[in-house]
């Protein structure tokens, strides 16, 4: 990690503590078990095995958030907490596993509307850290599940439609609906089609869903929408295509994308489905950070391989040191070599040669 | 400037023509040469031909904005995209074709050659049957004659193939045609600049 990604994570780690957050620190290891009676909540099923000394079988962290719930407590009161940590997958085109470094951040318990715009203002608040320019999209699972089962839809034919609003294919989604409840059908196509800054979403979103699904969680969500508009205007845009797992989450559902990184960088929302199936009593929201995409953006380019080199032949130790000393005057590295390596890059080259310093040009 | 990844191919020229119809053409594409890239800085485009299989990666990761691939692609490769617009273009379908005489057995592993291991995979889980899938690059015509495998799953588009290999089509499994496909990232950053090629190739393909 360079210092620019450095500054990054301390930058985030900023913005989670500004709201009291507090750090999470986790073993690199949980026992297997925990994952293999979770896996649908896994993004991939593989999980990095190895049996410890006494026994157990243990896996190396597949994700974060499994393990923080496991280990919140069930009184009352709220918990907040970050991380930071790597976690191992089989990942993508990788054909293998992989260390993924991820940050984020968890708020678990009696969580009120409150709990919900900070975390959603935080996303967005990492966003800005990473880039100036960014988007946080916001849908709410819960509300487009019950407009689907208004449709008349089964759960195969759910599944489908979030599929497809996840591609905005409306063409698919269309013929998919043929057949459908008609005005709950078309209610869905309207859905997937908004794509709307925030502060302008209110009155579309009354229009599509009022009478459709629960009042309360429309209101709700409308109230989170105005919230971060008020904080972050155009930034943040209601957008349906932002779906995820509906065994894992219920509610509200975002995703966030910085310019420069073709995929989304930050995803989370209110994970109900994942509390129910680890019999927590409690809600919770949370996000996380994929800094693996992000740090690309502050590799430093050009960056030279040491400030100096020092190529040296016929001199002594003690010259080789003297020479050393005078060129890293002012902090500049050396590296100090009898032949110049191969493909390696240097701000300047001198050469030693009995015991007599000067420049290459 | 968008960027826009075209299927090599009949597919891409008569892409090429619509996108050149929706007022995006670009007349450095029309005398190549030994270019890689074509570029119309008034119309805000910059072209590039791709092989029809690597479209859906090029968008994907965010190479090309936007690009236009067949929906077996899609099918088969499942990229991480929007899918914005059924372009009309290079119709055909997916289908499942067997020698004249073929009578499945069901009692019998079934054994599959095709280019798309996933769509068959997923077809023939659906309807509950046992197969053993022989992964081809081409000529999966080849493998039902030489006896390497019972039927294949594969693209037709006229049937004339198959008819001149004995061969017929056993079951359509959809119907396939290009899709306009766009960067989850660049849909947002380039939103107005992909909303309006969307629009115009809308209006220009009549679709």
């Amino acid at each position: 990690m360079n210092s620019t990604q450095n500054g990054l994570h301390e930058r985030l780690r900023g913005v989670f503590e500004s709201a009291g957050y507090r750090r999470f620190k986790m073993s690199k290891f949980e026992e297997y078990d925990l994952y293999a009676k979770n896996k649908d909540f896994l993004v991939s099923e593989n999980v990095l095995t190895f049996t410890d000394l006494d026994g157990r079988l243990m896996a190396l962290k597949p994700d974060v958030t499994l393990s923080i719930v496991k280990n919140s407590r069930d009184s009352e009161g709220i918990e907040k907490v970050y991380y930071h940590e790597n976690v191992y997958r089989a990942s993508g085109g990788s054909l293998g596993f992989r260390e993924i470094s991820q940050a984020g951040l968890e708020c678990i318990g009696e969580i009120d509307e409150y709990c919900v715009c900070e975390v959603l203002s935080l996303a967005a608040k990492s966003l800005m850290q990473i880039r100036p320019k960014y988007e946080l999209d916001v849908s709410h699972l819960g509300i487009l599940c019950e407009l689907a089962e208004r449709a008349g839809l089964d759960e195969a034919a759910k599944k489908e439609v979030l599929k497809l609003f996840g591609e905005k294919n409306t063409g698919e989604l269309e013929k998919l609906l043929n057949g459908a409840e008609p005005e709950a059908a078309r209610r869905l196509i309207r859905l997937s089609q908004m794509d709307h800054e925030a502060k302008v979403a209110a009155d579309e979103l009354r229009e599509i869903l009022e009478g459709y699904v629960s009042g309360d969680s429309l209101e709700l969500f409308i109230s989170t929408c105005r919230f971060l508009s008020e904080e972050f205007g155009g930034k943040v845009r209601v957008d349906f295509s932002a779906v995820g797992d509906v065994s894992y989450y219920s509610g509200i559902y975002f995703k966030g994308y910085v310019d420069g990184v073709p995929a989304s960088v930050l995803s989370g929302g209110q994970y109900g489905g994942l509390m129910k199936k680890l019999k927590k009593p409690s809600r919770a929201i949370g996000f996380a950070i994929y800094l693996d995409l992000v740090d690309p953006l502050f590799e430093l380019k050009n960056q030279n391989d040491a400030d100096v080199l020092l190529i040296y032949s016929g001199s002594s130790a003690e010259e080789i040191r003297s020479a050393v000393k005078t060129l890293s005057e002012g902090g500049k590295s050396v590296l100090a070599l009898p032949q110049a390596p191969k493909n390696m890059r240097f701000g300047g080259v001198y050469k030693l040669s009995g015991g007599e310093l000067c420049r290459e040009c | 400037m968008v960027n826009v990844a075209l299927p090599k191919g009949r597919l891409g020229d008569n892409v090429y023509e619509l996108f050149a119809k929706a007022g995006y053409r670009c007349p450095e594409i029309e005398n190549p040469g030994r270019r890689l890239t074509f570029e119309n800085p008034e119309a805000g485009i910059r072209y590039f031909w791709v092989k029809p299989s690597d479209v859906a990666i090029y968008v994907e990761k965010g190479a090309a904005d936007i690009g236009v691939a067949g929906k077996d692609i899609l099918l088969e490769y499942s990229p991480d995209v929007y899918e914005l617009l059924d372009v009309g273009l290079g119709k055909c379908r997916m289908a499942v074709a067997a020698p004249k005489d073929f009578r499945d057995d069901p009692k019998k592993t079934l054994r599959v050659a095709t280019k798309f291991p996933k769509i068959a995979k997923k077809y023939y889980s659906s309807v509950g049957r046992d197969i053993d899938i022989i992964k081809l690059n081409g000529s999966i015509e080849l493998a039902p004659i030489l006896g390497l495998s019972d039927v294949i799953v594969d693209i037709v588009e006229t049937g004339a193939t198959l008819r001149q290999n004995n061969l017929e089509v056993y079951e359509t499994l959809f119907d396939i045609s290009a899709r306009l496909i766009a960067n989850k990232a660049s849909s947002r950053f380039k939103r107005d600049e992909i909303t309006k090629i969307k629009t115009s190739l809308k209006e220009a393909g009549k679709l």
